[in-house]
């Protein structure tokens, strides 16, 4: 592949052009059922499907109207935040437990990496065991919050610690010659360096429990978050407003995990 | 294990430090899933599952075929699924590993993106296409190929199969393209100036180079696929249903939680089987760095 050889005699020539039409064969495959979505939620008619009717925004108009959508929708802030907040900061104390060295610490690894090997559907239905054999009712605040912290610590873990255990501690250091307390160190030397890289771990955190069903699904209870709303919607019948609610549920997350990313990318450049 | 900073203070012995997160770990990670183990042992009949110890979930999913033959077609399902994964993900991530410059970001971004969706949704927009008033059928008939909607094309193993490698393929593209992206170009020229045609430079250079990439992607595409349940749910039908889907309808439907947990301990039994085995050639935490160290 040397820049020097005349292009006739490339003979990679071929290769090129089949994976160039491979990927653009694959493109398709990924896209083409996004458009097609696109298109029946805004199809004038009652049966989902083709062929097209004509087009109407009725759909959209019933789906950002339902009552339904927007519970799930405050239910989902509310918890992914809720689960963000307490993931973030037992990952963070682990963190900066693990910069010290203690026995047992790889026994510490496993078990925060245990969740991310159980399988989803096991992850939830150990607690609908586990709960419900103690007759605690599976709610938001109960089975789904923890359902959701479970998944998203190890997460937070992974990205946090890489910054907590890589940042120059001779700043550390010099502040203890100074005479700076633990605590007075942290506050005013580790904390505002680490700050940055907490704030966008919460918000990766946040997207995740965001789009999180399989641990929820079976240990939501009578509260809906938004995957849950739209699977026992799709489960129970295929009704003609639900490509327009895909799109919606498309456009919300992705504009919320955008925003994230930006956000935590700029706090964490700021430093 | 990382080094101790012997010149800082830690704010509080490490002990206290990590005692919330080691205590939640334990109450709603390990306790829960020690339970289902328990639970897995109980005695159900049709008054509820009560404490005992006994071997029955176990033996009726040995001996009866219903079970047994789910977990054989789950784990043919799943492997299938895999081996189309990479089929359809090596030639992507050569691709994308082999751009260069500012249109390398723009393909990353067109190809990865998607999977952002929640799989839910993904796996639901695959309905309006296979389905009778599909995309598929429909254009059929405006060509006049068929005359009537085929209906073979929804609710068998082959949707499931489809909307699987849909939904997962990003796990094998992924760590198959950082592998490939750390293959110095330099050893292709040398390839080709030793006169080694594109096929043998494939086959005896990039390939064996990109095995760590293609093994985690094998096991992260294979562990998800597995233990699926919105998929085979969905598109499925009753023929295509899989373990996850077994599980959960001994929850929903059945009210068996003993064997509910016999089969979910046959899953994680079934995984942790995979790890291990493979874990010789490459440990959990490379899985997700697509075999970097």
């Amino acid at each position: 592949m040397s820049a020097a050889a005349p292009r006739a005699r490339d003979p990679y020539r071929w290769w090129r052009t089949g994976l160039f039409l491979y990927t653009g064969l694959f493109l398709t495959f990924l896209y083409l059922p996004l458009i097609v979505i696109l298109l029946l939620s805004f199809n004038d008619s009652t049966s989902t499907g083709f062929p097209l009717q004509g087009a109407t925004t009725k759909w959209y108009a019933q789906v950002l109207d339902s009552a339904d959508l927007i519970a799930a929708f405050a239910n989902s802030l509310a918890v992914g935040a809720t689960a963000a907040v307490i993931s973030t900061s037992l990952a963070l104390l682990l963190a900066l437990g693990f910069r010290h060295g203690v026995r047992g610490q790889s026994l510490v690894l496993n078990l925060i990496l245990l969740p991310v090997l159980l399988p989803g559907i096991v992850g939830g239905i150990v607690l609908l065991i586990f709960f419900g054999y103690m007759e605690i009712r599976s709610d938001l605040w109960t089975t789904v919050l923890v359902a959701h912290v479970n998944y998203v610590l190890p997460f937070a873990f992974l990205t946090l610690y890489p910054r907590v255990h890589g940042f120059d501690r001779t700043l550390e250091e010099a502040a203890m010659d100074l005479g700076a307390t633990p605590l007075k160190v942290f506050r005013h030397v580790v904390w505002p360096m680490l700050m940055p890289a907490v704030v966008a771990t919460a918000l990766f955190a946040f997207t995740l429990s965001f789009d999180e069903f399989i641990r929820t699904v079976f240990v939501s209870g009578h509260d809906r978050t938004i995957p849950v709303l739209f699977w026992l919607l799709v489960v129970d019948e295929i009704a003609p407003h639900l490509p327009a609610m895909a799109v919606v549920i498309i456009l919300v997350s992705t504009a919320l995990s955008l925003a994230a990313f930006a956000i935590g990318r700029r706090a964490d450049r700021s430093t | 294990m990382p080094r101790p900073f012997p010149g800082v203070r830690p704010i509080g012995k490490p002990f206290w430090l990590m005692l919330p997160g080691v205590a939640w770990l334990l109450v709603f990670g390990l306790a829960p899933v020690a339970f289902m183990v328990a639970v897995s042992f109980w005695r159900s009949s049709i008054f509820g599952t009560t404490p005992d110890f006994v071997f029955d979930s176990y033996a009726r999913i040995i001996e009866e075929p219903l079970y047994l033959d789910l977990i054989v077609k789950t784990l043919r399902m799943a492997a299938l699924t895999t081996l189309l994964s990479l089929l359809v993900s090596y030639p992507l991530a050569w691709f994308l590993a082999t751009r260069r410059g500012a249109w390398k970001a723009v393909w990353l971004v067109a190809v990865f993106v998607p999977f952002w969706i929640s799989y839910v949704v993904r796996t639901f927009v695959w309905l309006p296409i296979l389905g009778r008033n599909g995309l598929i059928n429909q254009s059929l008939m405006a060509l006049g190929i068929t005359d009537a909607p085929v209906e073979w094309l929804l609710y068998n193993e082959g949707a499931v199969y489809v909307g699987l490698v849909y939904v997962y393929t990003l796990f094998m593209t992924l760590p198959i393209y950082l592998a490939l992206g750390r293959i110095d170009p330099k050893l292709l020229e040398a390839a080709a100036d030793l006169g080694a045609r594109p096929w043998q430079t494939f086959r005896h250079v990039v390939l064996p180079l990109s095995w760590p990439g293609v093994l985690s992607g094998c096991i992260m595409v294979f562990l998800l696929a597995v233990s699926a349940y919105v998929t085979p749910r969905l598109l499925g039908g009753t023929s295509g249903i899989m373990l996850g889907n077994m599980i959960a309808s001994q929850f929903l439907s059945n009210n068996n939680w003993a064997m509910g947990a016999a089969l979910s301990v046959t899953l994680v039994g079934i995984v942790g089987a995979l790890l291990l085995v493979t874990g010789r050639w490459i440990g959990i935490a490379e899985v997700f760095t697509g075999g970097k160290k």
